[in-house]
């Protein structure tokens, strides 16, 4: 460990952020027994503790992002055990862990950019297999595989994959070939065709919610790809790229589908009792919070279906009021945006950044700007808050990669870059 | 309901993330030391111009995207590129008109030492370590 004083005060800090927020649950939270709220604290603290006492056998470099995940994933665990009373949410409590395990699997993985950067063609294969689950089990008009104890959603697992399909190094980009008049980097089509494949897929199971995320993630390579290696890029290009994307914006409009049709132009409180229905109780949930909240467990929202998924950020405003909520959203910003503050040292790892801070992002806004009817409710999570499996996992690996482009491994032999052809002549 | 303890708790958590953010800052610190150890410290400098080499990939050429931009007409755009791995520097042709030159050879691809003349065009670079213009 290269700075323990820092190690011991960022492990300081955490626990007392989660102590107060705690001690906020015992003073101002509804429960029918001080157990519950024991228990609850047991389980937050204890897994705090394991995970600073685990952290270190990884020999990472840099720690920060870590202690940021398991800051929200505890604050998380709080929250969910708190909706409608508290006691400890033994799910989300699991959900919460293997969201920390899917980070280290995403961290081992990652650390190295040149070795996953050499088995591209998997990923691809991957993302392959994940639309052929898809296509087999989810069936036209869902997004879940039933497995009976638990149910998945594959296109989740999409989204790391896709990013770490997107991003590229400054050396795959020398690696054109000259077709007609125009250098191709043939991997760049590629990436183009399964983007195009997979928000295809996304359309045709009904999952329209993610289409945006799948958007970004793609954005952010396709600009790091022209903008390589310095935000040196040909506007023509990127004007072009932005009218392709409004038409196929105003055409998605066209033939969507009569329900998001209905959801876009809805007035929600013309129908508070249908199409408006979660929509409008959380903005009421919203407004009785305050700037802090009813307390823990007094909310009405938990009875609201999504609760604690769809309009989570409602809920958690109602619960513990505007504030709070927005310091929540501002943790989840800061821990996307921690490579501003420690860059990574290579461009395929700078790449794998911007892809999971947009994807971030992008869910974030559709999930708050949704709650607050600020545009068409989408149902999409919010990344580590809200409840759900497939997108804690996901969501986990994702950091996991940031971790990696904090904490990279430079240490295999030269590789020859000798046989790369281009293109470029001076 | 006792609001204060709210905005105690949330004074904790604004102070929480200062700290993981300053904690990000030192990481960051030592980070830098750790890959000047890692890369040998070396930078390339072309008489008073200095390159430092703070990526594992550095693309050197004519174009304003390059890293190292050399505004010659006798370096191609995109002319060659610097890479390190397991500490160790190489640099690779890319195709580039006038080829490189590493003292005198001309190469396609090779490992730096300390005290390489790099020819690229009629552009001569010295691949050195940082201490030695100190």
């Amino acid at each position: 460990m290269s700075n323990p004083v820092s190690y011991f005060f960022s492990c300081l800090f955490v626990l007392a952020a989660h102590g107060t927020m705690l001690f906020s649950v015992f003073s101002n939270g509804k429960y029918s027994s001080v157990n519950d709220v024991v228990i609850l604290a047991a389980a937050v603290i204890g897994l705090d503790l394991l995970y600073f006492i685990v952290m270190p056998f990884f020999r990472q470099k840099t720690y920060a992002v870590d202690f940021m995940l398991v800051l929200i994933l505890n604050m998380s665990i709080i929250f969910q055990s708190c909706f409608g009373g508290v006691k400890l949410d033994v799910k989300h409590f699991v959900t919460c862990i293997t969201a920390l395990a899917s980070c280290r699997a995403g961290y081992i993985l990652c650390c190295d950019h040149r070795w996953i950067e050499s088995k591209k063609k998997f990923i691809w294969a991957g993302i392959g297999i994940l639309m052929v689950i898809i296509l087999l089990f989810t069936g036209s008009r869902s997004m879940w595989i039933d497995l009976g104890f638990m149910t998945i959603q594959p296109s989740e697992f999409i989204k790391p994959l896709l990013i770490l399909a997107c991003a590229t190094s400054v050396s795959e980009q020398q690696n054109k070939h000259q077709i007609w008049k125009f250098n191709i980097v043939y991997d760049n089509l590629i990436i183009f065709g399964i983007t195009a494949v997979v928000l295809l897929f996304q359309w045709w199971c009904r999952d329209l919610g993610s289409i945006p995320t799948f958007g970004a993630i793609y954005a952010s390579g396709f600009i790091l790809r022209i903008c390589y290696p310095k935000a040196k890029y040909s506007k023509k290009t990127l004007i072009i790229a932005g009218i392709c994307v409004a038409v196929l914006g105003i055409v998605a409009i066209i033939v969507a589908p009569p329900y998001v049709k209905e959801r876009i132009f809805v007035n929600i409180w013309d129908d508070t009792s249908g199409t408006g229905y979660q929509q409008s109780k959380a903005l009421i949930g919203i407004a009785e919070g305050g700037w802090f909240g009813k307390g823990a467990g007094n909310g009405m929202l938990h009875d609201v279906f999504a609760s604690e998924s769809d309009i989570v950020f409602a809920t958690i405003c109602e619960e513990w009021g505007l504030l709070f909520a927005l310091m929540m959203i501002l943790m989840l910003l800061i821990m996307t945006a921690m490579p501003l503050i420690n860059p990574p040292r290579s461009y395929y790892h700078g790449n794998i950044c911007a892809g999971v801070c947009a994807a971030f992002t992008v869910q974030m806004a559709l999930n708050i700007f949704g709650s607050c009817n600020m545009i068409p409710f989408t149902g999409v999570t919010l990344p580590f808050i809200s409840e759900g499996g497939s997108s804690m996992v996901t969501s986990g690996f994702m950091i996991g990669m940031i971790v990696a482009s904090q904490s990279p491994e430079f240490n295999q032999a030269v590789r020859s870059t000798g046989t790369t052809r281009t293109m470029n002549r001076g | 309901m006792d609001n204060s303890i709210v905005m105690i708790a949330i004074a904790v958590l604004d102070i929480c993330a200062l700290v993981l953010m300053i904690t990000s800052c030192v990481e960051r610190h030592s980070g830098r030391k750790r890959w000047s150890k890692m890369t040998s410290d070396m930078e390339l400098a072309e008489n008073d111009r200095i390159f430092p080499l703070e990526c594992d990939e550095i693309l050197i050429g004519r174009h304003a995207s390059a890293d190292i931009r050399i505004q010659d007409m006798s370096v191609s755009r995109y002319h060659a590129m610097l890479n390190v791995s397991g500490g160790k520097w190489s640099v690779t042709d890319l195709n580039s008109k006038s080829g490189i030159y590493v003292n005198g050879r001309k190469v396609q691809n090779i490992r730096l030492y300390e005290g390489d003349v790099i020819v690229l065009g009629t552009r001569r670079l010295v691949f050195r370590r940082k201490e030695l213009q100190r």
